[in-house]
């Protein structure tokens, strides 16, 4: 689904305010200080959850309860161990990993692969994840823009994390290890074999998509 | 910072930069924003005090009755009030105290008033918070009152006596 980007001159001068001071507006009952946050913020975490569940709806009910999650208190977020940001995109993995299992308990839905961190089983886990998930869903309108997405999906979901978080979202090491509570070292092996793999992948489909 | 250097591959950076371009114009759909703000209002609105709820209609309406009330409490305490006030009409004349005891239009309207003399103690005025004077307080002060002709009294004018 694509929408146009909504400018609105009344959340003007909430641009210039920090994630702390709309917060606290919004804990003392301003909706506007609620609609800003909500306007910086949905659209990187729709798109990495659009990438991570590859799934409009899930992308979407994924982003309605992070901040429905932000707006009743339920997350505790702490401004003092990070960036909202980066907080919400941790919310927004935990859901999808939520998802990932309420998946895998349905016997008739694809089954996601299991960790792997052993590039051999990689490329099997990617292999099995392409037999079993069937035809994806067509969610962007650029053929090279989908294919990329299709090979990200196959990925398993501890590969596709630190993938989308780098590459899409420019993240440091150190933030993608926060956002997936794994340490550096882990998101360096699995940034380097998840890239490595989706090379494959997408050279494996370049001569059939050429043809 | 870290460095991508180690894991750039040219034709995947180009993939990803595709995808990065075609994801831009991508935003979560409107009803997510709408639902959203409809949860806020529900929540905001039961955990508002009661003052913060009211809007402009109710603090007029609630302005309106607290005048009334104060209005009917001023009507019920008047009489009493009355009572009190009368008694400090009291003026100071050549020596001489006088105390309405009823209004100065009253006095002046009564066409039949007659006065009634008597001499008291100087001390059976302090409580009456005639001022006394220490060095005649065991003298005496004649009073003259003046009363109206059904026996009403109007007024009192107290003088020294010697």
């Amino acid at each position: 689904m694509t929408t146009t980007s909504r400018p609105d001159t009344r959340y003007a001068d909430k641009a210039t305010q920090t994630d702390s001071d709309l917060l606290r507006q919004i804990h003392a009952g301003k909706a506007d200080a609620f609609t800003a946050l909500y306007r910086r913020h949905q659209a990187p975490l729709y798109r990495f959850a659009l990438l991570r569940c590859g799934s409009s709806d899930a992308a979407a009910d994924i982003v309605q309860e992070a901040f429905m999650g932000l707006l009743n208190g339920r997350l505790n977020y702490d401004p003092l161990r990070g960036q909202l940001q980066h907080f919400l995109f941790g919310v927004a993995r935990n859901l999808a990993l939520k998802l990932d299992e309420s998946r895998r308990r349905q016997p008739s839905a694809p089954v996601a692969p299991e960790p792997h961190d052993d590039e051999a089983e990689l490329e099997y886990a990617m292999e099995a994840a392409c037999d079993t998930s069937g035809p994806l869903t067509r969610l962007l309108d650029n053929e090279t823009a989908e294919e990329v997405r299709r090979a990200l999906a196959l990925l398993p979901p501890h590969y596709r994390d630190p993938v989308i978080l780098y590459e899409l979202h420019e993240l440091s090491y150190q933030e993608i290890a926060d956002i997936c509570q794994v340490d550096l070292g882990t998101v360096r092996s699995r940034l380097s074999r998840g890239r490595a793999a989706l090379a494959k992948r997408l050279h494996a489909l370049r001569p059939a998509h050429l043809a | 910072m870290d460095t991508k250097q180690d894991y750039q591959d040219s034709m995947l950076d180009a993939h990803f930069a595709t995808l990065r371009n075609e994801l831009a114009g991508h935003d979560a759909p409107r009803c997510v924003e709408k639902e959203l703000m409809q949860a806020f209002t529900r929540q905001f609105a039961s955990k508002q005090p009661w003052y913060r709820r009211w809007s402009l209609p109710h603090w007029g309406a609630a302005g309106a009755f607290g005048s009334l009330a104060a209005a009917m409490l001023l009507l019920v305490l008047a009489p009493q009030r009355l009572v009190t006030v009368g008694p400090s009409m009291v003026g100071f004349d050549d020596g001489a105290a006088f105390i309405a005891l009823d209004s100065l239009e009253r006095i002046a309207r009564e066409p039949d008033a007659r006065l009634v003399e008597a001499d008291l103690p100087q001390t059976a005025l302090a409580p009456l918070g005639v001022p006394v004077n220490p060095q005649n307080a065991d003298g005496t002060v004649r009073a003259e009152m003046l009363v109206a002709a059904d026996g009403h009294p109007l007024a009192l004018r107290l003088s020294a006596s010697n």
